[in-house]
């Protein structure tokens, strides 16, 4: 999914005065699934629009936009995706990323 | 700059459409962490020639500007850090361009699923053909744009510029030559030109045009027969194969099966024969 869908539904949800959270990338190192500049949208009501994994490190994501969602202080979080291959567990995709998520006040202006 | 309220995330989200709707690139930047706790989330919308917003402090403004306006150029994005005196400012810069554009000449079987995955993938679509029961907005509901054109002027309303991806499939090669001919004759060279047709079309294309005097370097870019090797037949198939070649083209990729490429399985293989060997 594009920027552009991220936006678009961010753009709607204030519209409807509808608070989301946007995580955005912004730092990566080493192998990630996403690139810097992926966005994901996550919504009071568990809604989501947009990856910014596929499902590696979405849930320490999703747990903190709901944090963000509650007190309106955007965070920076890290998310390590280096766990043991042989683990088996979701985080071995590889790689470091850092996401900035922020809550989107109701309103445009 | 102007104003001192911060511009939330929606309305830069919102800001960010309004440039790239209108043909126009926009830079985006957040400060992540700043001097004070109230800084993160502020914000700089930047266009060529336009500030909104502001970071809490006339040098740290002036000093995102000028990355910004960066990004505007290089597309680069990502964070920075910028000291003054005491104060750490750390900022994320992005920056928003228009949809490169599809432009789909002939609105057949083929065009319908090549439309509805060209706006997929984030292209802004544009469907031509000179038969208005073809050229018809209810057979492309995905499509930005669908007009009816001359085949001899094909392009004549359509500005095609270095991010421009032009796919023919025409019903007949003579309309891809005309198509191919007015190409030439613009001063922009698309980024990507398919033809689609059998190599026999495809040829009586080429002979059409090299005969005509046309340097045959100048074809040298044109994707002809159009679309990567997936033995595709039905329509849905062949506009997944151009998609794919399109893809391949915006973003570098060499079209060959990643399995083929990275050799993984063979990899592990020969690491564990040697382990063996060795024990």
């Amino acid at each position: 999914m594009e920027d552009r869908e991220i936006l678009e539904a961010a753009a709607a949800a204030a519209r409807e005065a509808r608070p989301v959270a946007l995580a955005t990338v912004v730092q990566v190192k080493g192998s990630t699934p996403r690139d810097v500049g992926s966005k994901m949208l996550i919504g009071a009501d568990g809604e989501q629009v947009g990856t910014i994994g596929g499902g590696c490190g979405e849930a320490d994501v999703i747990e903190t936009a709901r944090q963000v969602l509650d007190t309106g202080v955007p965070q920076l979080i890290r998310v390590e995706l280096t766990d043991d291959v042989e683990s088996f567990s979701p985080a071995v995709c590889g790689g470091v990323m850092d996401i900035f998520i922020e809550r989107t006040e109701g309103s445009l202006q | 700059m102007t104003g001192s309220a911060n511009i939330s995330a929606a309305a830069a989200a919102a800001a960010a459409l309004e440039a790239t709707n209108r043909g126009e690139s926009v830079a985006l930047v957040t400060v992540i962490a700043g001097p004070e706790p109230g800084a993160a989330g502020k914000r700089l919308i930047v266009t060529s020639d336009s500030v909104r917003g502001g970071l809490g402090s006339s040098e740290a403004d002036a000093w995102a500007v000028d990355l910004a306006r960066e990004s505007l150029e290089s597309r680069w994005r990502g964070l920075r850090s910028l000291e003054v005196g005491d104060a750490t400012w750390e900022i994320y810069v992005e920056s928003q361009h228009p949809r490169p554009e599809l432009v789909i000449v002939g609105a057949g079987h083929i065009a319908r699923p090549l439309a509805h995955i060209g706006s997929l993938i984030g292209f802004r679509v544009t469907v031509l053909d000179d038969r208005p029961e073809f050229a018809s907005e209810r057979w492309f509901p995905d499509a930005d744009k669908v007009a009816v054109v001359d085949f001899a002027h094909p392009f004549r309303d359509v500005d095609v510029r270095p991010d421009s991806y032009i796919v023919l499939v025409t019903r007949a090669h003579e309309y891809d030559y005309d198509c191919i001919r007015e190409l030439l004759s613009m001063s922009a060279r698309p980024a990507y030109l398919g033809m689609i047709g059998s190599r026999r079309r495809v040829r009586a294309a080429f002979e059409a045009l090299v005969s005509d005097g046309i340097d045959p370097r100048l074809l040298d870019d044109v994707r002809a027969p159009i679309g990567l090797d997936i033995a595709a037949e039905t329509p849905e198939e062949i506009a997944v194969a151009i998609a794919a070649e399109i893809i391949a083209g915006r973003r570098g990729g060499s079209g060959v099966p990643l399995t083929e490429s990275e050799r993984v399985l063979r990899r592990v293989a020969r690491k564990h024969e040697s382990k063996k060997g060795a024990g």
